[in-house]
């Protein structure tokens, strides 16, 4: 097991530089440079103006030689500094990390309690009605367009109702106490579980039928055990592994696909830091965010075959590496 | 049945308290709604809208212009001019023609933490700007001072190496507090990084103006309150908070519930918008539209061969009706432009040739200029030609991809085939236009000042090219050597009758040739509640933050 | 880890049919599906019916509730807002069908070759493969998406085409969505390549090529039906989040997506311009969903097992 962990760490390492090259390289491709947005937002900055900046920040030299400043120096735990927010990368980084997280788990725990009953319930009741409802409800959270969503949770809970703030963060809302500032997540927690569940209640559904036909839980049944015993303790030990791959890997991409999310509801979170970064031509923080994103899912990936390995004992870890 | 009626009563109540929460602390707290967070506070460093905005709560610059339009002194006592000797011609130590400017600094005039304003931090900020390493942006203004008097604590004295018309207007010299930030400037290359501006962005002695920065949150809000030290009038709001919303729906739905009072009209809505809120809020909302100095235009690439012909371009403006764009479009808050001087400006001429819509005059010059023969509806010429072009704008932009529309279907009954291709910002910004790559139209703005000459604009010597290293702002690339004279006499002439001859001879110039298509200037609309007094929107880049001392609440 | 539903054998073409009637909801979502196509296409019968052109903009019609010429009314610019919902319909359906086939054709051909090849070449492509899948999404598309084509090498008759939006979408698309296929292909390939047919093909001679194309292809399409059919309206959400941002299909050509950004800045005063292309999307990727659902159940040989 810990042969396995340190390869795959390795490995992910390997991914994270060889990819931490890739992007930017894709960067590259993207036109312009900070200084060409500075001048059209300011008449005065001259063209020896533009040319001193240039030097000054380093634009003037080849893609290349910029890359392995950087790793040379983010090797040394220096991460560079985020023009856009005027300061070190990681200070501009962690205060949307935390929101990021906040929002992250809320909804993924939220996913998970709805998710796996409602799945199981579908389940065991194959084309009934319930299971028919529960599936439309559940392809409908992952067909909405994502900001049509949003609108509407605003319009109908903050603007009609005005029960829910209209977006933003407790901070900046000058909320205080619990439940004040718990009111600023509702919403957007509330869009992004909606979105997410459909996916998590389905593949419950589908992981568990498929373990109600093993013949085990046949036997199970044979012996007399009651329904909800065969269900709840036998089934859903072995139905739940594949879906804690799934959960895993979703960290990755709620982390950096909120972007919609925390546009529509004003949430300053990964997802808007790293758009902002890419747009705004600021490589470090784009560069940072995006590996920090990569790292987590592959952080996930890990975490899910580690699980999956000790969840269901016919799983050998040599052979995960295929 | 009772329970009933108690029960919905006590919602009904609770709901509409809530409703409040915004408005209901509106008397000592104000909101203000903008769109976007400043990238960095360091006044001279990198130019921003909300950074000026902001800036206009907590600092103040030396001398800027009043919602009248007239330069005046907010850190200085009295306005140095030529005529009341404080301003003094002179020739410069290497012979040529400069003048020396006397300032005096307002006697109480201290920073957020004590300690005073004075001449030494005016020469600070100097020594940072003109050093080519400190990351400041625009270094020019301050190359032109050649060296700077101290007279006493508060008066000093810049000689300026050329004799310009805005001789007296430092504003965009943002003044640096010394006693905090030289320590940060020892290695002046890394002062970008170290200036207490954004390693310590709450420190009260950056700040000399009614209020002072308390808290930043980058991507989200930022809080003020009252500057105990400020030494003018009182400001009546104890705090201000200024809330980042960048979708402006969700900015839209936020002052609709009551989440902040008001929208910033410098940072808020689009004019589209405003109108349509208009139409469905007005009677709850104070909405002002102001028209500003942001000059929406399309640049004509002259070096493509079919522009090249002015008669073409004439016929361009000739058959796209501006006014109805400005009327329906825009509800009339955004005056059609025909040169890139705004009306509001006292430069601005009004005999020159202008463009109404005119189809006949259109047609008339199009076939004179060879283009009359027409294949399905769309000029050819006699090479067989067709008379196309593309147009290009910023992607997202909602207004201008509008405008744009309405210009194809315009353009497509004249038998002008124009297609439409759009860019994200900073590609169009950051290769198409800066680089001149474009093919025929490019649709975006400029932002200018009062009276700023359009030397970078419209000067032969601005056309970037690959040996100029891209520097300039000629994109269309107009020759015009009257036109070149005209620009670096205007800059010299002292005298305001002199002047404004010149500046009519510029705009009679640029109406006949039209390098650029003038399409209408930006309007702002400020959206505030009924109760807020006090706010002047000026329609030049001073934000109405520079005099919020005068926002009040109606009694 | 094994997939669910990957190893399937095929199955008889009635029997197929006749499972998928069983699934209600699929076969509702088929037959809306055929309308929701039926309503695309006749958009310019609908158009010569009615006598407007879909282009046409008049200010002086901005925002008109519907009238006997205009069934739901004008939009911003005064254009009649149910021919562009139809024309927006063949953008995005085409857009949505377009690049999950052509991300299927790559990822299959990648996943065969891997599976079938097996070795270094096989390790190669899913050490890459797991790279392009943990790099995040949807920055990924920003960034594709931002990308200047000129630095490219590609021909400026191609970048400033009024279709360029569209190809680059599809391009994208493809290239950030093969990687799914690729597994499950390989993964069917891996297994497939040991039943006794192939290895009679092999005994017998027949090439690489033959055997991938001729025997393990065929076999496979059940799966990548599946998952195609499920991405389409994966396709079409991002169309629309892409034109959210100011990345996706450009104006004047209309798209779902586009159409209901467009009427996002107003949706306080006009909310209804939003809600039909929102609606839209919405049933359209349902559908989609639906019928990728009861296309699996009718694929699964082991479906009968379930009653």
């Amino acid at each position: 097991m810990t042969a396995f962990i340190i390869r795959r760490v390795i490995h992910s390492l390997i991914v994270i530089v060889v990819m931490s090259f890739v992007i930017y390289g894709l960067m590259g491709l993207m036109p312009g440079d900070p200084i060409d947005l500075m001048i059209s937002a300011d008449p005065n900055v001259t063209a020896e103006d533009a040319e001193r900046l240039r030097a000054f920040y380093g634009l003037d030299q080849p893609l290349w030689s910029r890359y392995l400043n950087w790793l040379g120096a983010a090797v040394q735990g220096d991460f560079g500094y985020s023009r856009l927010y005027a300061q070190p990368v990681w200070a501009a980084i962690i205060p949307a990390l935390q929101n990021t997280l906040i929002l992250l788990i809320s909804s993924l725990t939220l996913a998970l309690v709805i998710a796996l009953p409602a799945g199981i319930y579908a389940a065991t009741r194959p084309y009934s009605v319930a299971d028919y409802s529960i599936n439309l409800a559940a392809f409908a959270g992952i067909s909405m367009p994502p900001f049509w969503l949003g609108i509407l949770l605003i319009m109908v809970f903050a603007v009609v109702l005005g029960w829910l703030p209209a977006g933003g963060t407790a901070d900046a809302g000058g909320a205080s106490g619990m439940w004040e500032s718990i009111k600023f997540l509702i919403l957007p927690v509330a869009a992004l579980t909606i979105a997410g569940i459909g996916g998590h209640t389905r593949f419950m559904r589908a992981s568990m039928i498929e373990t109600l036909r093993q013949d085990y839980i046949r036997t199970a049944r044979a012996k007399g055990l009651s329904e909800n015993r065969v269900v709840l303790h036998h089934a859903l030990r072995n139905a739940l592994i594949p879906v804690v791959t799934i959960l895993a890997l979703d960290l990755g991409v709620l982390f950096s696909g909120a972007l919609i999310t925390e546009t529509v509801f004003a949430y300053p979170g990964m997802g808007k830091l790293i758009f902002d970064a890419i747009m705004g031509n600021d490589y470090n923080l784009a560069l940072v965010g995006l590996l920090l994103a990569t790292a987590l899912t592959l952080i996930g990936s890990l975490l899910a075959d580690i699980a999956y390995a000790s969840l269901d004992p016919r799983i050998n870890y040599t052979d995960m590496d295929q | 049945m009772s329970l009933v009626r108690v029960f919905v009563m006590s919602f009904a109540v609770t709901m509409v308290s809530m409703l409040n929460i915004g408005t209901a602390n509106a008397k000592s707290e104000l909101v203000i709604g903008i769109t976007q967070y400043p990238s960095t506070f360091h006044p001279n460093i990198d130019s921003m809208l909300a950074k000026s905005y902001v800036h206009g709560l907590t600092r103040r610059p030396v001398t800027a212009m009043s919602a009248d339009w007239e330069t005046v002194c907010l850190l200085c006592t009295k306005l140095p001019t030529l005529e009341n000797g404080d301003a003094v011609l002179e020739m410069t130590p290497d012979g040529k023609e400069g003048i020396a400017v006397t300032y005096k600094l307002h006697a109480e005039a201290v920073w957020g933490d004590g300690v005073p304003v004075t001449s030494d931090d005016v020469i600070f900020t100097w020594e940072v700007g003109k050093h080519p390493k400190s990351g400041v942006s625009a270094a020019e203004g301050y190359r032109r001072i050649l060296k700077i008097d101290r007279v006493n604590d508060k008066t000093f004295t810049f000689h300026i190496d050329r004799r310009t018309f805005d001789y007296n207007n430092i504003s965009t010299l943002g003044i640096l507090p010394a006693h905090i930030d030289r320590k940060n400037f020892e290695v002046p290359e890394a002062y970008k990084i170290k200036t207490a501006f954004d390693t310590d962005p709450m420190n009260p002695g950056l700040f000399m103006g009614p209020y002072r920065m308390t808290v930043a949150k980058p991507g989200s809000h930022m809080v003020f309150e009252r500057n105990e030290k400020w030494w003018g009038k009182a400001p009546a709001f104890e705090k201000i908070t200024m809330r980042v919303i960048e979708n402006t729906s969700t900015l839209e739905a936020n002052i609709l519930s009551g989440g902040i009072d008001m929208i910033s009209g410098e940072l808020g809505l689009n004019v589209d918008q405003a109108v349509a809120f208009e139409k469905r809020h007005g009677d709850k909302f104070q909405i002002i539209f102001k028209p500003g100095l942001i000059y929406e235009h399309i640049d004509l690439m002259l070096d493509n061969p079919i522009l090249q012909d002015v008669r073409v371009r004439q016929a361009l403006l000739f058959s796209i009706d501006r006014d109805a764009i400005s009327e329906r479009l825009f509800g009339g808050k955004q005056p059609v432009a025909h040169t890139s001087i705004n009306p509001l400006d006292w430069i601005y001429a009004d005999d020159i040739p202008k463009y109404p819509f005119d189809m006949t005059k259109a047609d008339a010059l199009l076939n004179a200029a060879g283009w009359s023969k027409k294949v399905k509806g769309i000029r050819v010429n006699d090479k067989d030609e067709t008379l196309r072009f593309d147009i290009m704008t910023t992607a997202g932009n909602r207004t201008r991809e509008l405008v744009q529309q309405v210009l194809q279907s315009q353009w497509k009954a004249a038998g002008i085939d124009v297609r439409i291709n759009n860019e994200p910002a900073r590609v169009f910004f950051g290769e198409t236009v800066t680089k001149r790559k474009f093919d025929s139209l490019a649709m975006f703005a400029w932002i200018s000042s009062p009276e700023s000459v359009p030397r970078t604009t419209l000067h032969s010597d601005s056309i970037p090219s690959e040996e100029n290293n891209w520097g300039g702002q000629n994109y269309t690339g107009y020759v015009n050597p009257e036109m070149d004279a005209l620009l670096e006499q205007i800059e010299l002439e002292l005298d305001r009758d002199k002047r404004k001859a010149l500046w009519h001879r510029l705009q009679t110039i640029y109406a006949t040739d039209l390098p650029a298509l003038p399409l209408y200037f930006r309007a702002n609309s400020f959206i505030m509640p009924k109760w807020l007094t006090g706010v002047r929107p000026t329609g030049h880049q001073f934000p109405t933050t520079l005099w919020v001392e005068d926002w009040d609440v109606a009694k | 880890m094994t997939m669910i539903g990957t190893t399937m054998a095929p199955a008889a073409k009635g029997q197929v049919l006749r499972r998928f009637l069983r699934h209600r909801l699929a076969v509702l979502s088929a037959v809306i599906l055929g309308l929701l196509i039926l309503f695309a296409m006749s958009a310019s019968l609908v158009e010569a019916l009615l006598g407007i052109d879909a282009d046409a903009v008049d200010l002086f019609a901005r925002y008109s509730p519907p009238t006997s010429q205009h069934l739901l009314g004008t939009d911003e610019l005064g254009r009649d807002i149910l021919v562009r919902l139809m024309y927006g319909g063949q953008v995005s359906l085409m857009v949505g069908l377009t690049a999950t086939i052509a991300a299927a054709v790559i990822g299959t051909t990648i996943g065969i070759i891997s599976g079938y090849v097996g070795g270094r070449t096989d390790a190669f492509v899913m050490r890459v493969t797991d790279g392009v899948i943990a790099l995040p999404l949807l920055p990924l598309l920003i960034v594709l998406a931002a990308i200047d084509l000129n630095k490219l090498g590609i021909p400026e008759s191609i970048v400033s085409s009024e279709d360029v939006s569209l190809y680059r979408i599809i391009v994208i698309v493809a290239l950030a969505g093969w990687t799914t296929v690729a597994r499950l292909v390989r993964a069917s390939t891996l297994s497939i390549k040991t039943r006794p047919f192939v290895m009679a093909a092999q005994a017998q001679g027949a090439t690489a090529f033959r055997i991938m194309t001729v025997h393990i292809l065929p076999n496979l399409m059940s799966p990548i039906i599946v998952a195609t059919t499920l991405s389409v309206g994966n396709v079409i959400l991002l169309e629309s989040v892409l034109s959210f941002l100011g990345l996706g299909i450009q104006p004047p050509l209309p798209s779902w997506g586009n159409l209901l950004t467009g009427a996002q800045e107003t949706i306080w005063e006009s909310p209804g311009l939003a809600f039909f292309p929102g609606m839209l999307i919405f049933v359209t990727v349902i559908a989609f969903n639906f019928i990728g659902d009861g296309l699996q159940d009718a694929l699964d040989p082991r479906a009968d097992d379930r009653r």
